[in-house]
């Protein structure tokens, strides 16, 4: 098809975490030799297209490595051929769909190609699709767009005429719409009909499904019209002679490809090029990538192993369908049941709180200790905590070491809670204070504790592993540094915005100070020093690559970039409003239609015009810039002024400037908007089971809980996709009914109008919709078990290294 | 830069002590280990050894090599300079150019020496077997000053069958003998030639109305005119595939002795083939595949053992195949049974047939209508 131009759409980033650390979706290995890209090349080229645009998202080496000048899809040509178009500002983090923006970024390809018809395909579907009849039927249909689709779902798939996409592009600026699934879904002038894809087809966008379709090449009526000989899919071309097998082995519905070596049992399986797999091995329903040895009576279920990985003798790994155990590139596993962990950290619930942290710490260490995790934390011995608990623990030891030319006498005290051994560090002058943190020597005071921690550790150990906790820990793997044998370190950050800053002199003699900088960085030294690193969030990780968000660390972080990690904090089981006795009536996912009653409670608590059909809007949030307020005001005085029947209810404190232009709206409405400044004004969990929606705007949100306890409760988050929101929240599609809130990208006022009007038009007009959201919301997995199991896969790497 | 080294690769051997096998294609198109051609080691070793300049010498069945190779790119021969040229036999004011032997194959083209204009040529041959590094041989070459130098090896089997050199004390070649009855030395030639080009030029200038081959005609003549000629030994495996058996148990060394060739050793001198584009293959009953050898394309519902099987090769449930060689494209239909069978490409086997043989025996979907058990395709 001379008359067509492919767009290939790799902007995506998918939720594929660890898989994609160091390649894009579009690189993927499928099928053993395939990567995900070539199905969309290869359809291409299968119909003749000889211009095709790639846009792509992140590392693109892989990608570029793989597809070389395009040669094997007949690309490599004089005129038209391969283009591959990065963001032109490689500084700012991009949407996670091809924006018109980006389009007109690059404005130039589409201006020189002058094929008549343009489609729009991610590089992440796996299909071999017929271009010339998706053409074909475009043309006939006479609409200006088609979506490609199928039965089951969509494929963000789009065709249209060259002059109607110009126009668009052209327009980006000044039309609502930043995509084409946009103009598609909400656009109503623009006339939209859909092709259905008859055959095979599959979006990939997390290692679930991409697990299961690879599984899907084992059935055969998929895997002869997918890998059909006829429109075959071309992959780079690669060497390894045939596979070879042993006389032990036993094969049963598994695809092997070249190279491979097969010794073991292997079943309901996909294994790619060069894996060797030794004898009394056992593999079950797991996709396998290059190279990949698994030794001697080791056991895999579910699970996908990147390249390079090594399974050591009689491991078990073991995942499942919905949550596949996920190795990264040569990563080796070994058998690694009963270790120990000790958390270091400032803070813990129930001791000692003053954020989030507190609460991450108590709910991972218990999660931790069910998974058979030998679990400790050690916390300073604030004088909240003495006041309280000196009649609860136990005298553990005493030690002195040198600090600052002083001998330093510490008393170390310890408190079981279920499994989790919590240690406590006595010292009067640097710990028993009114507050716990906020003073002049906070710098001072964390130092002394990294060596006191250093100090105890094998008196109150040992531990395998210590897993730090924000800036306060920052030192301690430096110190560690200096002794033999000490355990590996892995160092969260919770909060960037914290880094402990002392001027050098303070920790001469402290801690091994390299290079020349006058001040001493607490956070950015944990952060060249730890073994590994994690954060939050897999999209506050990537967003932490960006200055934008990185700030003064960004440099640090991306050179650890191989070691670093984000990982979605969870909340605790108790949140749960089935029996939460702070609400006015409980319920469940069973008896959704009690949540009416908690909306007529907050209604009255908050004197608004009671009413089922109101539209009651949430919001429980600290009050400051980086949630998002500045773009709040605007939209919010129109929307309601707009929209008569929508309430809003805010709980939070903060700015005062913000506060008085959120009172001066208030005013204006005064049966429709309530502030309650100060967090003891009310009763958060009223507002999780009172509201219809919950509003998170945010321009940084590393992780945010809030938004998972409203969903817990069945009330719908409208979020801006960045950080820990973009992992949690996915965009409701009207077509597939798939979507568990409502998202956007753009930090702009009018974009988070348009999208309150489309949460309140499905309200309004589409209630079964606005079910299935509430659903899908309650049935999200946010369990602390669930980040637990990711967190020990990051353990798990850090002692097979 | 002055290209050093050329290299000229005859890949116009007829073989016809494979026939069948090579009835439409050139010996060195021949299938070997499932997906490899025979031609392939030859130019992954050149590829491997950075030699990019590529003459292929071609005249039986010259097309389907032709397409295989193409423009070489498989192995890495596509580059600007250089690359890989078919010299095809062609008449010129003097008349037809074609060739007599494997020495006067190379007269034919000594213009392409010529255009390239090399300190070196490397006169190889297209099917053989063996993973080498042609640099050890330049340097053997340089370091004896030789005219030219002849690359030998220590057989596995009869040194009868190969020509026979012998060595003086210093390691030059002072005697040749050509397939003896009774072999005087201990070393075999593996009719591969590095030549200074001069001296190229002047062997092949004259004295070809006696004969026209490397082996039979130009080295005992070199000798006998005292041409200083160098022997450079190989150490690693090499096999020339010339018959039926040897074809069959070079296949089956891969199998038993896969430390010999070892195909999995990418990093040191990898074997490169053109790809047939095919998705892996798919096991999917347990019946037992045992010390096999697998490609792409494959679907296996059948028993296999101690065979190799090519791309696309389908073996349906409760078939068995065992000591068998199938290429690709092959069907063997449920409940079928082959042992020791060479199976040629697109042979479809019907259900039940029984194609069970003491020696190794080549079957195609004509033999298979003769023994009344397979279909014309």
């Amino acid at each position: 098809m001379r008359d067509l131009s492919l767009v290939i759409d790799a902007t995506s980033h998918g939720a594929f975490e660890k898989l994609t650390q160091h390649r894009m979706p579009g690189a993927l290995p499928f099928a053993g030799k395939y990567r995900l890209i070539d199905f969309a090349l290869s359809n291409a080229k299968n119909a003749g297209v000889v211009n095709v645009a790639i846009f792509p998202w992140g590392n693109y080496r892989s990608l570029q490595d793989h597809i070389g000048s395009g040669k094997r899809w007949n690309l490599d040509r004089r005129r038209d051929g391969l283009f591959i178009l990065p963001p032109k500002n490689m500084m700012l983090p991009t949407e996670d769909s091809l924006t018109f923006q980006r389009m007109h970024e690059h404005i130039e390809f589409f201006r020189r190609s002058m094929q008549k018809y343009f489609l729009f395909t991610p590089a992440s579907i796996v299909w071999n699709a017929d271009l010339d009849d998706i053409v074909e039927k475009h043309i006939a249909s006479q609409a200006e767009v088609s979506e490609v689709r199928t039965e089951r779902g969509r494929l963000q798939t789009f065709i249209m005429s060259r002059d109607f996409l110009m126009r668009r592009i052209a327009e980006y600026d000044i039309i609502p719409y930043k995509t084409i699934s946009d103009l598609v879904d909400r656009d109503e002038r623009v006339k939209v009909k859909t092709i259905f894809h008859e055959g095979y087809a599959r979006m990939v966008t997390n290692p679930a499904n991409y697990l299961a379709a690879n599984l899907d090449m084992l059935k055969f009526e998929i895997g002869r019209t997918v890998f059909s000989l006829d429109t075959p899919i071309v992959s780079k071309e690669k060497t390894a002679p045939p596979a070879r097998y042993l006389s032990e082995s036993e094969v049963e519905n598994t695809l092997v490809a070249s190279g491979c070596l097969i010794q073991g049992n292997i079943k309901d399986s996909v294994v790619s090029r060069d894996v060797i797999v030794k004898k009394n091995a056992r593999i079950e329903s797991s996709f396998l990538m290059n190279n990949v040895v698994v030794e001697e009576g080791a056991v895999i279920k579910h699970a996908v192993l990147d390249k390079e990985t090594v399974v050591k003798k009689r491991t078990l790994v073991e995942g499942t369908p919905q949550q596949p155990y996920v190795t990264e590139k040569k990563q080796i596993v070994t058998d690694q049941s009963g270790f120990s962990v000790l958390h270091v950290a400032a803070e813990a619930h129930p001791f000692v709180k003053t954020g989030g942290l507190a609460d991450v710490i108590e709910g991972l260490s218990r999660a931790q200790s069910k998974q058979g995790i030998e679990t400790a934390v050690v916390l300073p011995l604030y004088k909240s905590v003495k006041d309280t608990y000196s009649e609860t623990y136990r005298y553990v030891t005493t030690e002195t070491f040198d600090f600052r030319g002083e001998k330093e006498k510490i008393r170390v005290y310890l408190i079981q809670r279920g499994k989790v051994n919590f240690f406590f560090i006595e010292h009067f002058r640097f710990f028993e204070r009114e507050e716990i943190y906020g003073y002049e020597d906070d710098c001072l005071r964390f130092a002394f504790f990294a060596h006191a921690v250093a100090t105890i550790l094998q008196t109150i150990g040992p531990f395998d592993l210590l897993h730090l906790h924000d800036w306060h820990t920052g030192l301690l793997p430096g110190i560690l540094q200096q002794e033999k044998d000490a355990p590996p370190t892995l160092l969260s950050i919770h909060n960037i915005d914290y880094q402990g800053v002392c001027t050098r002199d303070l920790l001469e003699g402290l801690y091994p100070l390299l290079g020349q900088k006058y001040n001493v960085n607490f956070l950015e030294e944990g952060i060249q020093t730890a073994t590994k690193l994690a954060t939050v969030s897999p999209t506050y990780r990537d967003e932490l690559r960006y200055e934008y968000y990185g700030k003064n660390l960004t440099d640090a972080l991306l050179r650890r970039d191989r070691d670093f990690y984000g990982v979605l904090n969870g909340i605790s089981k108790k949140l749960n409003p089935a029996n939460d006795a702070l609400i006015a009536t409980p319920y469940d996912i069973s008896s959704l239609e009690k949540k009416r009653l908690n909306k007529r409670a907050l209604q009255k608590r908050m004197r608004l015009s009671p009413g089922d059909d109101k539209f009651v809007i949430g919001m429980v949030s600290r009050i400051a810039e980086q949630k998002g307020f500045p773009i709040l005001f605007d939209c919010l005085k129109s929307f309601l002024a707009e929209h008569p029947d929508v309430e809003f209810v805010l709980l939070g404190q903060g700015d005062e400037a913000f506060i008085a232009r959120l009172e001066a709206i208030a005013d204006t409405y005064p049966r429709r908007m309530r502030l309650n400044i100060g967090f003891d004004s009310a009763i958060p969990n009223e507002i999780y089971a009172g509201a219809d929606a919950f509003l998170m705007p945010s321009r940084v949100e590393p992780c945010g809980l809030s938004q998972m306890i409203a969903m817990r409760y069945g009330t719908v988050p409208i979020v801006r996709k960045t950080g820990g929101l973009a992992d949690s929240v996915t965009d409701f599609d009207p077509v597939t009914k798939k979507g568990n809130g409502f998202t956007f990208f753009h930090y702009d006022s009018r974009v988070l109008e348009e999208r309150l009007k489309d949460a309140h038009r499905i309200f309004k007009e589409r209630k079964e919709d606005w079910e299935a959201i509430m659903r899908q919301a309650m049935q999200a997995d946010f369990s602390l078990e669930r980040q637990a199991r990711k967190i020990l896969e990051i353990y798990q790497s850090i002692l097979s290294d | 830069m002055k290209t050093e080294t050329i290299a000229m690769v005859l890949v116009g051997g007829k073989g016809s002590r494979l026939r069948p096998i090579t009835e439409r294609k050139a010996k060195p198109a021949v299938t070997f280990a499932g997906k490899y051609r025979l031609v392939d080691f030859v130019l992954s070793n050149l590829a491997n050894t950075m030699i990019n300049t590529v003459g292929i010498i071609t005249q039986y069945e010259p097309h389907s090599l032709m397409d295989y190779i193409g423009l070489g790119s498989s192995w890495d021969l596509d580059v600007a300079e250089g690359g890989v040229h078919f010299l095809t036999p062609y008449t010129d004011i003097d008349g037809e150019k074609w060739q007599k032997g494997t020495a006067h194959a190379i007269r034919q083209h000594l213009h392409f020496v010529r255009t390239h204009d090399p300190a070196y040529v490397l006169v190889l041959s297209g099917d053989h077997i063996y993973k080498m590094d042609y640099r050890d041989l330049i340097k053997t070459h340089e370091k004896k000053g030789a005219d030219f130098t002849i690359g030998i090896f220590t057989p596995h089997d009869s040194l009868s069958r190969y020509g026979v050199l012998t060595l003086d004390k210093e390691g030059f070649v002072e005697g040749f003998e050509e397939k003896p009855d009774e072999p005087r030395g201990d070393y075999a030639s593996m009719g591969i030639y590095l030549f200074n080009r001069d001296t190229l030029e002047k062997i092949l200038a004259n004295g070809l109305e006696e004969g026209f081959d490397f082996g039979r005609d130009i080295i005992p003549k070199a000798i006998a005119e005292k041409y200083t000629i160098g022997a450079h030994e190989f150490q690693g495996y090499f096999r020339d595939v010339g018959t039926i058996e040897s074809l069959y148990e070079a296949n089956m060394d891969l199998i038993d002795h896969p430390e010999r060739l070892m195909l999995n050793d990418y990093k040191n001198l990898p074997v490169f083939t053109r790809s047939s584009n095919l998705s892996p293959h798919h096991v999917i009953k347990k019946h037992g595949i045992a010390d096999a050898l697998i490609s792409d394309g494959c679907m296996i519902e059948g028993k296999i053992r101690r065979s190799v099987l090519s791309g696309s090769v389908i073996v349906k449930s409760g078939a068995s195949v065992e000591g068998s060689l199938l290429f690709a494209g092959v069907v063997v239909g449920e409940g079928a049974k082959v042992k020791n069978a060479i199976v040629l490409e697109e042979t479809v086997i019907l259900p039940d047939t029984e194609l069970v043989f003491e020696t190794p025996t080549v079957i195609d979907n004509e033999r298979l209508w003769d023994l009344g058990g397979g279909r014309r395709a």
